[in-house]
């Protein structure tokens, strides 16, 4: 069942997910990382709270999770996450396009302080990958 | 110790890291990271989907290559933009290596552009987890 590419441009609405210390030591823990900062890529973690997980249930969309491979991640810190802050992070469907059998959903999540100031911007394409 | 930006120059290698890839910490991954996708953990759903055995996470092979730059850089703040496409999959043993070069410098706003990539050898033949991807640094 293809994705219905009607949904492009929808917004979930914003979750705040907050940098727990220890959290950040497991997953710093898990890449091979002293912990002393926060891992760049901990910001997967909100992501895939904010996206990811939304959009797998997301009964309109019609994801086949099983049929899903990661295909590009991108990340731009405009500041270092912060252990303790708040973050609010939202997420929208920048795209859906086909390309052969293969789908390409690409999500944009925008993860900001409280006082309003962009701290990391991701997107990530997921590729569902046609029958074969 | 710190990177400056004087010391880049455009070719420069960036020093390579290896890991080998462990189902203990590929396990851990998923916990941390909340990516509990079965492709990662269930070595019969991986089958049934078309590959050998489990994979990692493209995540975790692009945490890697984030630990690789911010070793080089000696600052995890330096680091502003990575791209990572994923490519190939990594089994459970195997090696990965992450490295790059850098291609351009802007004296003006201290940022460099890095060409970036992870590869992993596999029966003779170097694949790309990670096929050269960008990457965008500011120095002091």
């Amino acid at each position: 069942m293809p994705l219905n590419a009607e949904l492009e441009g929808k917004a979930y609405p914003a979750i705040s997910f907050t940098v727990d210390e220890d959290h950040v030591r497991r997953f710093a823990e898990a890449i091979g990382d002293d912990g002393t900062l926060v891992p760049p890529t901990f910001a997967t973690v909100p992501e895939i709270l904010s996206g990811l997980d939304r959009v797998v249930a997301d009964e309109d969309l019609g994801m086949d999770f099983t049929r899903v491979v990661h295909g590009d991640e991108e990340f731009e810190w405009r500041r270092p996450v912060r252990v303790g802050e708040a973050l609010r992070v939202q997420t929208v469907i920048e795209s859906i396009r086909v390309k052969g059998s293969h789908e390409f959903l690409v999500l944009r999540t925008d993860m900001d302080d409280e006082d309003g100031g962009t701290v990391v911007v991701a997107r990530s394409t997921m590729i569902v990958r046609g029958g074969s | 110790m710190t990177l400056r930006f004087e010391d880049l120059a455009p070719g420069m290698q960036i020093p390579p890291l290896a890991k080998v890839v462990t189902r203990e910490d590929v396990e851990a991954y998923a916990r941390a990271s909340g990516d509990d996708n079965p492709l990662h953990l269930d070595e019969g759903f991986a089958r049934s989907v078309g590959f050998p055995g489990v994979i990692a996470h493209g995540m975790f092979t692009m945490a890697h290559l984030a630990s690789c730059l911010v070793a080089w850089l000696g600052d995890a703040t330096a680091l502003k933009r990575l791209r990572a496409q994923f490519r190939a999959p990594v089994f459970m043993g195997e090696t990965i290596v992450a490295t790059g070069t850098v291609r351009s410098l802007d004296p003006e706003t201290h940022r460099a552009v890095l060409e970036v990539w992870v590869t992993v050898e596999r029966d003779g033949v170097t694949e790309y987890p990670i096929k050269r991807s960008e990457a965008e640094i500011q120095l002091g």
